[in-house]
């Protein structure tokens, strides 16, 4: 199910009762948790549970297994398995109709003309991010960063756990796993202070996502004919900038808060981005978990930065290429990936070159600006279909489409970009503080007066469970 | 003093390469997995701005009764709208479409149809309650192949259509129906069911009133060349249980409304080329499904409703009778009731041209479904049926 659902409501308020319950001892809770979690997760469609499962018992044992060897092959071939069995079931659900269109178009270049059956897979939602959370279980067992679970409840759990499971924050079995030793239990300014980050989170993703940002977007990038005009090719693409970043944050967000509620505590997966002076900052800004995943996980086993300047701009691209990838089973999102890794590249060496530079004010403004125009330029390709969709979305951009035409009405214009334009003040302003700060040298009456328009404004918006972006990943 | 959960919780020995102890930085900063590269993440830390919480919520909780109050005030008095009008999902499509599988009858078809049919009157007639599956901005043709790929449906398909949007090469609106399955997923029927049971008591809860919805309709089309909100169709019609659908009384009784719907229809002049080959297509794929219901013993007959003189007239330029309804007829050897072929449906009243009033779609039940006892051994005429009723009882003199 999804945060911004009816049934998720009913169903938080079940879990949040029975979590506090006296009667329960914290063995029961943590059965509890682990029920609730598989519940959330069959909501969506039952039968794949049985991934989750696959999943969660296949890197127990090779965890378990892996701890036990006595030789350095028998460690590593038990990574290996779990290796192997995470990757492949991503790779048959996410990337199985992928690799097999692409077989037959090469095929085709070679004058053959094969015609499979029709791939028809349903993707299981968040595999991509329980994927990875569960391989970093054996990963870093194998690094010797992590020691196994204890318990195997307590490993499932942190599988499972519903407020991470679909969308993230990506988590370590080092963030979660420790904190299900003891009895958790939120205080009461834990839970209001969750449920408050519930309401932002929301608020994100149902109003200012869904219900302003989405329709512009939309507007232009699923218009059945017709270019759009420079204008509303700029708006609809800074549109979804604040879209994505919306509905993933606010996801994020959400989670925190759910599980704060619960007396558990996730990490930040975003930290005001669209504030980055440079890429290798906007990536320690966005989806930091992912990020610091693939820089744990493959751009530091690749190499990284320390076999020299070839290996590491190899690893960097290879990192980012892949790390596209993952967003989606399609050549535009591994251009998103790749454009990211060449800025990354470009990055690094004006940095070896400038190294004695030290920007003003002014110039970190420009900076700063230049990253967001640039980050802009990748959302074309994440958000497009087809390249031809994104490269007719860049030339109406770049004012040399021909015979443009207006799509956006003026006022949803107008709501979009006060938004996109709060949001990025936001970030500046907010660039070198946390949330926790902000709110905490804000008047009270004004976080309880903000907090109670956003509650309203979400049940005005009356969210009818438009599924995160990132779901699909 | 901030409250925090944080790492310095942890119960177990650090393994090699955990940052001990860290809490939020004093700049306000706090580290993230970002900070701490090939290392095993910490527990997080996660404080609790110093806040006088209790109130806070006391405060939220109380702005949030206001504003719902006030909302549903709003909705009811301002805007008009009803508590038991239910939103037309499309997990209630679904839920239909299971209701339809063994089934009598069923119908399928665009706005028309599904406004211009009282389920009640129906059922008080034959004694048959159809099951309502029409979609607005649908093709009937799209609803049609749809259940004649449903096997389990073997009764009688009623055929609702607009000729015009029959033959369009595309879905419309109800191109949703091919996903079924997607939207049977548990956690959506849940959020359904829950979601009628508000709307069964809170008129606000309307998606036709939604607050981007309504912040959008403030444009009265600034830009030109721009199809802004005042071209979309406002709140057209209420919905009750199991689908049945009538207009919403503010488009009879609002002349200002009526008058924005009808412009916002713009006479259904914009011309779509409907090709004899795209006609001929249409009618292919319609007698493809047509024998398919037939081969399992189920049947299907065509309803034409009717639309006012502005837009028929643009309707019959662009596909006229004698080469979509007639040839259809024809073709998958249906009985059909065309409005032409219905005179004492004749002056109905049709608010904003397209769809009868609420009264009047009872009349029009009532007078095709009789038709259609006569014409069908399908339905046959209650001896308790209600007298018959003409447009006097629903046309003011």
């Amino acid at each position: 199910m999804i945060f911004n659902s009816l049934t998720f409501l009913v169903f938080f308020a079940l879990v949040l009762a029975m979590h506090n319950a006296p009667f329960f001892s914290w063995q029961q809770k943590k059965i509890n948790l682990l029920l609730a979690s598989y519940l959330f997760y069959a909501a969506w469609n039952p039968p794949f549970v049985i991934l989750l499962w696959l999943s969660t018992v296949v890197d127990w044992w090779a965890a378990q297994w892996m701890v036990r060897a006595k030789q350095e092959h028998t460690r590593k071939a038990w990574m290996l398995i779990s290796v192997v069995v995470n990757i492949g079931m991503l790779g048959y659900f996410k990337y199985g109709g992928f690799l097999l269109d692409n077989f037959v178009q090469l095929a085709a270049s070679l004058g053959v003309n094969y015609q499979p059956p029709k791939w028809d897979i349903v993707l299981p939602v968040g595999i991509s991010f329980y994927t990875f959370a569960t391989l970093s279980y054996t990963l870093d067992v194998y690094l010797r960063r992590a020691k196994p679970a204890q318990h195997f409840l307590d490993y499932a759990l942190f599988v499972t756990f519903f407020p991470h499971l679909v969308a993230g924050p990506i988590m370590r079995p080092t963030e979660l796993v420790p904190q299900f030793a003891n009895t958790r239990r939120a205080t009461a300014h834990q839970l209001f202070f969750g449920l408050s980050l519930m309401i932002l989170g929301l608020f994100q993703k149902v109003v200012l996502a869904d219900g302003f940002l989405g329709p512009v977007v939309e507007k232009v990038y699923d218009a059945h004919e017709g270019v759009p005009m420079a204008l509303d090719a700029w708006v609809a693409t800074l549109a979804f900038s604040g879209q994505i970043f919306c509905d993933f944050a606010g996801y994020s967000t959400t989670a925190i808060g759910v599980a704060m509620c619960l007396g558990f505590a996730m990490p930040d997966n975003f930290r005001f981005p669209y504030a980055a002076i440079g890429f290798s900052d906007f990536w320690r800004r966005w989806h930091i978990t992912l990020s610091s995943w693939l820089r744990d996980y493959l751009y530091i086993p690749l190499g990284g930065n320390r076999h020299g300047p070839a290996r590491t701009y190899t690893a960097l691209m290879g990192t980012m290429l892949l790390g596209g990838l993952w967003h989606g089973a399609a050549w535009t999102f591994v251009v998103w990936g790749g454009l990211h890794g060449t800025y990354l590249a470009v990055e690094r060496w004006l940095r070896s070159r400038f190294a004695g530079w030290r920007p003003g004010p002014a110039a970190i403004i420009g900076l700063g600006l230049l990253t967001y125009v640039l980050i802009n330029i990748t959302w074309v390709f994440f958000r497009a279909k087809t390249f031809p969709h994104a490269a007719s979305m860049l030339q109406s951009m770049a004012g040399l489409a021909v015979k443009p035409i207006p799509m956006i009405a003026l006022l949803p214009m107008i709501y979009a970009m006060v938004i996109v334009g709060g949001i990025v003040g936001t970030h500046w302003w907010m660039r070198d503080k946390t949330l926790e700060i902000a709110i905490e040298r804000t008047p009270a009456w004004l976080v309880g007066g903000l907090l109670a328009v956003m509650s309203v404004a979400v049940v005005a918006e009356q969210g009818k469970g438009s599924a995160f972006i990132y779901f699909q990943f | 003093m901030p409250l925090s959960i944080s790492s310095s919780e942890r119960s177990d020995p650090t393994p090699r390469g955990v940052v001990q102890k860290e809490g939020a930085l004093p700049a306000g900063l706090r580290l993230t997995a970002s900070d701490r590269p090939g290392q095993a993440q910490p527990v997080p830390t996660r404080d609790v701005p110093s806040q006088p919480w209790g109130m806070i919520m006391l405060g939220v909780v109380a702005g949030l009764l206001i504003g719902t109050v006030a909302l549903e005030v709003n909705a009811r008095e301002n805007i008009g709208l009803h508590a038991g009008d239910i939103d037309n999902s499309e997990v209630s499509w679904t839920n239909e479409k299971l209701r339809a599988a063994g089934a009598p009858a069923a119908i399928v078809g665009d706005s028309r149809i599904l406004f211009d049919t009282d389920l009640n009157r129906f059922e008080a007639l034959t004694g048959v309650r159809p099951i309502q599956l029409a979609i607005h901005g649908t093709s009937a043709l799209t609803l049609l192949e749809n259940m004649a790929d449903d096997k389990d449906f073997k009764g009688v398909l009623i055929v609702g259509l607009a000729d015009t949007m029959f033959f369009q090469p595309f879905d419309g609106y109800g191109g949703y129906v091919h996903k079924f399955k997607e939207y049977r997923s548990p956690y959506r029927i849940a959020s359904n069911e829950i979601d009628h049971v508000l709307q069964r008591r809170l008129a606000f809860l309307d998606s036709n009133y939604r607050l981007s919805v309504v912040a959008h309709r403030l444009d009265p089309d600034f830009r030109p060349g721009v199809e802004g909100p005042m071209d979309d169709i406002w709140k057209l019609q209420e919905v009750g249980e199991h689908r049945q659908t009538w207009m919403w009384d503010r488009v009879e009784y609002d002349p200002a409304w009526r008058a924005r719907t009808r412009w916002a229809w713009k006479g259904f002049k914009e011309k779509f080329p409907f090709t004899p080959e795209l006609i001929a297509k249409g009618q292919g794929r319609a007698k493809a499904a047509v024998d398919k219901i037939r081969s399992r013993g189920g049947d299907v007959v065509f309803i034409r409703p009717p639309s006012a003189p502005e837009l028929r007239v643009n309707e019959e330029a662009q596909v006229p009778k004698e080469k979509g309804w007639d040839v259809l007829l024809r073709n998958t050897h249906s009985i059909g009731i065309h409005i032409d072929e219905l005179p004492a449906a004749r002056g109905l009243t049709l608010p904003e041209w397209s769809h009868l009033s609420r009264r009047c779609a009872t009349v029009f039940t009532d007078i095709y479904v009789r038709r259609l006892t006569e014409l069908t051994p399908r339905f046959k005429l209650r001896a308790d049926a209600p007298p018959p009723l003409s447009r006097a009882d629903c046309v003011s003199a």
